[in-house]
C-alpha cells in the first residue's frame, strides 16, 4: 500500500514533463522566423555556429529566452507552493513576503543610476530582494521562533513601503519611467545567456524542497501538530522560507515582476493531483515552467512585432483556467 | 538505513540513561508561565509504565499546558520534566515522538488528503526503517475503522476524524499516549467506544494519560486521576479517593453529590450560590415526597434538616446523599417517642418548617404534631395542600386554623425558593408572607408586587 502511494506521483510528473517538452519545442519553433521541428533537432545537434542566421536565432535569441522563462516559471511555482503551505493561506504568492518589491526597488535604483543591466541591475535586484527577506525575518522572530503570521504582515507592509519608494524614484527620474514600468511588469525580451546563468542558480533551490516533502505534508496540519509528530518545525520553516525567498529574488531579478504564476499554478496542480507534496512540488515546478514558456510565446507572437507584457498573458491564461477548475469542483 | 529499531513495549526504549527503576514520566517541582502569566505551579508527579491516568480540572486550570510540557512542546520555567529519566529539552523532536504520542484537542485539515495519507504521517518519527514502519491500514483496523482508509479526511464526521487522529498517534509506536479531551466532540456512544479502546490499548501495554471533562467517565474508566486546580495538583490517586464531593466542590465551585446506582458510583452537580448563606428549613416528608424539595432547597443555599424519616425510605436515602441532618427511625416502624423528641429539638432551630404531600397515617402522625409544636413556638409552617388529601389519620384537621400556610404542590414551593423569598437569611417575615402568596396565587392574585418577581 505504501509503495502504491509512493509511486502515485509518477504518472503526473511524467505527464507534466511531456507537456513542458511540447511547450519548449513550440516556443523554440515559433516566432517571426518559424523553424520546423526537424530543423530544431538539427540545430540542437549542431550547436552554436557562426554565420548561420537560423542558428543565431535559435541559439542566441530563442534558446536563452525560453530557458530563462522556464526557469523563472518553475522557480515562482515552487516558491508559491512553499509559501502557500507554510502560511496555510491560499491567497499567498511569492510576492507577499516583500521580496519582489525589494527586488523591484533594487532594480529601480539601478535603472535610475543608469547602471548596466547585467550584472548591476540584476545584482541590485537580488540584494534588494534578499535584504527585504532579512528585514521581514527579523521582524517575525520572537524567542528563536519565526511567527508566520507576523512574517506575512511584515512582508505585506514592507511591500507597500518598497513600492512607495519605487514610485518616488519614478517621479524623480521621469526620463527612465518607461524602463522602470517595463521592468515592473515583467518581460523576457532580449534575455541572453548571462541571464540564463543567473536563472540556473535557482536549480539547487528548486531541488532542495523535494527532500522535505514529508515535512511539508505534515506541516499542513499546523506547526504544533508537526512538532508533536516529530518534525523540527523551526529548522524546516527556516530552510523553506530562505529557499522560497532566494527563488523569488532570483526570478524577479532576471524577469521583473510577473503576476499570477506563483499564485495560480500551485492551486491548479493541487486541484488536479491533490495536496501531497511528493507530487505537488515536482508537478508545480514543471507546470510553472510550461505556463511561463507558453505565456512568453504568446506575448511575443500575438501582436508581433509588438510584445504584450508577459504578466498580462499569464493572467489571461491562468485566471480562466483557475476559475474553470474551481467550478469543476475539488475532486478531479 | 539501519536506524535502531524501536518497539512499543514500555520496558525497552531508545532514550539513554533509562534504568529499570526510572518512571516513564516524572515532573519535579515544575513551574510554567506564558509570558508573565503563571499557568502551572509546583507540579510533581510521575507515571509508571502501564499507568492509565485521567486528568480533570476546570477550564484554564492548565491541563493542556501540562500535556504539552510532557511532550516537550514547552519547557518549564523551573523544575524538570523527565521522559524516561531524560529532560525533555535534551530530546530531538523525532526522538520525542518515538516516546510520546499526543492526540490534540483540536484537529482539522483544510487540505484534501486521503485518510491513509493522514494516518501515515504518524510514522514520520520512525524514519525510513521498513522494519519499524507501522501499517496505516492495520492501525485503522485496530480501532475498528479499516473502511475509512480510502476515504477523504475532509468528508469524515467529527467522531471518525477523532479516531483517525488517534490512529495517526498510534502510528508513532510510542510507549506513552497523551490525549487532550479526545471525547469533547463525541456523542455518548463514540465516547464509550473511545474509552473502551483506550482501555484495550492500555491492557496491551500502552501508558495512557488523558484529559477529560466528564467526571463520571473519569470515575469509571481510569485507574488514577490527577486533579488540577488553578495550576496546581489538587489530588492524585485512585478515582474514589480523589473525586470526593468535597474535593469537587473545592476545585470546581459547585455542589457535588455521590450516588450509588446499580453497583456504580455517580456524581451529580448543582450550582452553588456564592457566599450566600440562607436560612434553615426543616422538612416533614417521606416516601419520596420530599426528595425534590430537599435538593432544590440545599442547592439554593438553605440548610435543610428532615425528620422523622424511616431508614431506607427514598427521602431518607436522598437526604443521606445530600449529607443532611435528619432524625431517622428504624425501617418500616412508626415514629417512636424518642425520635419525636429529637425531631422537636431539631425543628426548633429551623426558620421554616415545610410539610410535603406525605401520606399521613398513625405511624407518622407524630410528625404533624411536631409541625403544630413549631407553630406554637412561632416558627412558620408551610404545608403542601396534598397532605390533607393523603391524611388517613385526621392529623391535619385544623392545621389552617392553627396558622399553617398551604401551597399548591411542590412546584409552587420551588417557585418561591427560586424567587429567593423563603423566611430566613435575614429577610423579614413579611417577605416570607409575600412569597407564600406567590406560592399560592389563586388566593391572592390581586397583589401586583407578589407577581413582580
Amino acid at each position: 500500500m505504501t509503495k502504491l502511494a509512493r509511486t502515485g506521483a509518477w504518472p503526473g510528473i511524467l505527464l507534466a514533463a511531456g507537456i513542458l517538452l511540447v511547450c519548449l519545442v513550440l516556443a523554440l519553433a515559433l516566432g517571426p522566423a518559424p523553424l520546423s521541428v526537424g530543423r530544431i533537432w538539427h540545430l540542437l545537434l549542431a550547436g552554436p555556429v557562426q554565420g548561420d542566421l537560423d542558428n543565431a536565432i535559435f541559439w542566441q535569441i530563442r534558446m536563452p529566452r525560453v530557458l530563462v522563462a522556464s526557469l523563472v516559471g518553475a522557480a515562482l511555482a515552487v516558491a508559491g507552493v512553499i509559501l502557500q503551505d507554510l502560511f496555510l493561506n491560499p491567497l499567498t504568492d511569492p510576492y507577499v513576503t516583500g521580496v519582489s518589491s525589494g527586488a523591484a526597488l533594487g532594480a529601480t535604483i539601478g535603472i535610475v543610476l543608469h547602471l548596466s543591466n547585467l550584472p548591476w541591475i540584476t545584482v541590485l535586484a537580488i540584494v534588494g530582494g534578499l535584504g527585504t527577506l532579512v528585514i521581514v525575518w527579523m521582524a517575525a522572530r520572537r524567542r528563536g521562533r519565526i511567527d508566520i503570521f507576523v512574517l506575512l504582515l511584515a512582508g505585506v507592509t514592507i511591500s507597500y513601503l518598497a513600492s512607495a519608494l519605487v514610485t518616488v524614484l519614478m517621479i524623480k527620474a521621469n526620463e527612465d519611467m518607461t524602463a522602470i514600468i517595463y521592468w515592473l511588469m515583467g518581460s523576457f525580451s532580449g534575455r541572453g545567456w548571462p541571464d540564463v546563468r543567473v536563472a540556473l542558480v535557482t536549480i539547487p533551490f528548486m531541488v532542495a524542497p523535494l527532500f522535505f516533502t514529508r515535512e511539508m505534508d505534515i506541516l499542513l496540519q499546523g506547526e504544533k501538530r508537526a512538532l508533536e509528530l516529530g518534525v523540527e518545525v523551526e529548522r524546516t520553516k527556516r530552510l523553506l522560507l530562505v529557499t522560497a525567498g532566494v527563488l523569488t529574488a532570483l526570478a524577479v531579478s532576471v524577469s521583473g515582476i510577473i503576476a499570477f504564476v506563483g499564485l495560480v499554478v500551485p492551486h491548479i496542480v493541487r486541484l488536479l493531483i491533490g495536496p501531497g507534496h511528493r507530487g505537488l512540488l515536482p508537478v508545480s515546478l514543471l507546470a510553472g515552467a510550461s505556463l511561463m514558456v507558453l505565456a512568453d510565446l504568446l506575448s511575443r507572437t500575438v501582436i508581433s512585432p509588438n510584445e504584450i507584457p508577459v504578466g498580462v498573458v499569464t493572467t489571461f491564461i491562468g485566471a480562466p483556467l483557475f476559475v474553470y477548475l474551481l467550478r469543476r469542483g475539488r475532486r478531479v | 538505513m539501519a536506524a535502531p529499531s524501536h518497539r512499543p513495549a514500555p520496558s525497552t526504549g531508545g532514550a539513554p540513561q533509562a534504568g529499570p527503576a526510572t518512571p516513564l514520566v516524572a515532573l519535579k517541582d515544575v513551574d510554567f508561565a506564558y509570558d508573565e502569566r503563571p499557568v502551572l505551579r509546583r507540579i510533581s508527579f510521575s507515571l509508571e509504565p502501564g499507568d492509565f491516568v485521567g486528568i480533570v480540572g476546570p477550564n484554564g486550570s492548565g491541563k493542556s499546558t501540562l500535556v504539552d510540557l510532557i511532550d516537550g512542546i514547552h519547557q518549564p520555567g523551573a523544575g524538570e520534566v523527565l521522559v524516561k529519566g531524560v529532560p525533555t529539552r535534551r530530546y530531538r523532536r523525532k526522538d520525542m515522538a518515538r516516546e510520546v504520542a499526543l492526540v490534540p484537542q483540536h484537529f482539522d485539515l483544510d487540505f484534501d488528503l486521503a485518510v491513509r495519507e493522514v494516518v501515515e504521517m504518524g510514522a514520520y518519527c520512525l524514519g525510513k526503517d521498513p522494519a519499524a514502519l507501522s501499517d496505516p491500514e492495520l492501525t485503522l483496523a485496530r480501532l475498528g475503522v479499516a473502511d475509512l482508509a480510502s476515504r477523504r479526511f475532509s468528508e469524515l464526521s467529527g467522531g471518525e476524524k477523532q479516531l483517525v487522529v488517534l490512529a495517526q498517534a498510534l502510528m508513532q509506536q510510542a510507549p506513552l499516549l497523551l490525549l487532550d479531551e479526545p471525547a469533547s466532540a463525541l456523542d455518548v456512544s463514540h465516547q464509550l467506544r473511545l474509552f473502551d479502546l483506550l482501555k484495550e490499548l492500555n491492557a496491551d501495554g500502552l501508558t495512557v494519560l488523558c484529559i477529560l471533562h466528564d467526571l463520571n467517565l473519569a470515575l469509571h474508566y481510569f485507574d488514577k486521576l490527577l486533579v488540577l486546580s488553578d495550576g496546581e495538583v489538587a489530588a492524585f490517586g485512585p478515582p474514589d479517593d480523589v473525586l470526593r464531593p468535597e474535593v469537587v466542590e473545592a476545585v470546581y465551585g459547585v455542589r457535588a453529590y455521590l450516588h450509588r446506582h446499580a453497583g456504580r458510583t455517580y456524581l451529580t452537580f448543582s450550582p452553588r450560590l456564592r457566599g450566600e448563606r440562607r436560612g434553615r428549613v426543616h422538612l416533614i416528608c417521606g416516601g419520596g415526597t420530599g426528595a425534590g424539595m430537599m435538593r432544590e432547597l440545599a442547592d439554593a443555599g438553605y440548610e435543610v434538616t428532615a425528620g422523622v424519616l424511616n431508614a431506607l425510605d427514598t427521602d431518607e436515602e436522598t437526604g443521606r446523599e445530600l449529607g443532611l441532618e435528619m432524625i431517622v427511625e428504624a425501617p418500616f416502624s412508626p415514629v417512636g417517642d424518642e425520635a419525636h423528641v429529637e425531631n422537636l429539638a431539631l425543628l426548633r432551630s429551623a426558620d421554616l418548617v415545610v410539610v410535603s404531600a406525605v401520606p399521613v397515617s398513625h405511624g407518622n402522625a407524630l410528625n404533624i404534631a411536631a409541625a403544630r409544636e413549631a407553630l406554637a413556638a412561632g416558627i412558620p409552617v408551610w404545608a403542601d395542600e396534598g397532605v390533607r388529601a393523603g391524611d388517613f389519620a385526621g392529623a391535619t384537621d385544623g392545621l389552617a386554623a392553627a396558622g399553617v400556610q398551604f401551597f399548591a404542590g411542590e412546584e409552587a414551593l420551588l417557585t418561591a425558593v427560586r424567587a429567593r423569598s423563603l423566611p430566613g437569611s435575614g429577610r423579614t417575615t413579611a417577605v416570607g408572607a409575600a412569597a407564600a402568596r406567590v406560592a399560592a396565587p389563586p388566593e391572592d392574585d390581586s397583589q401586583p408586587e407578589g407577581a413582580a418577581t
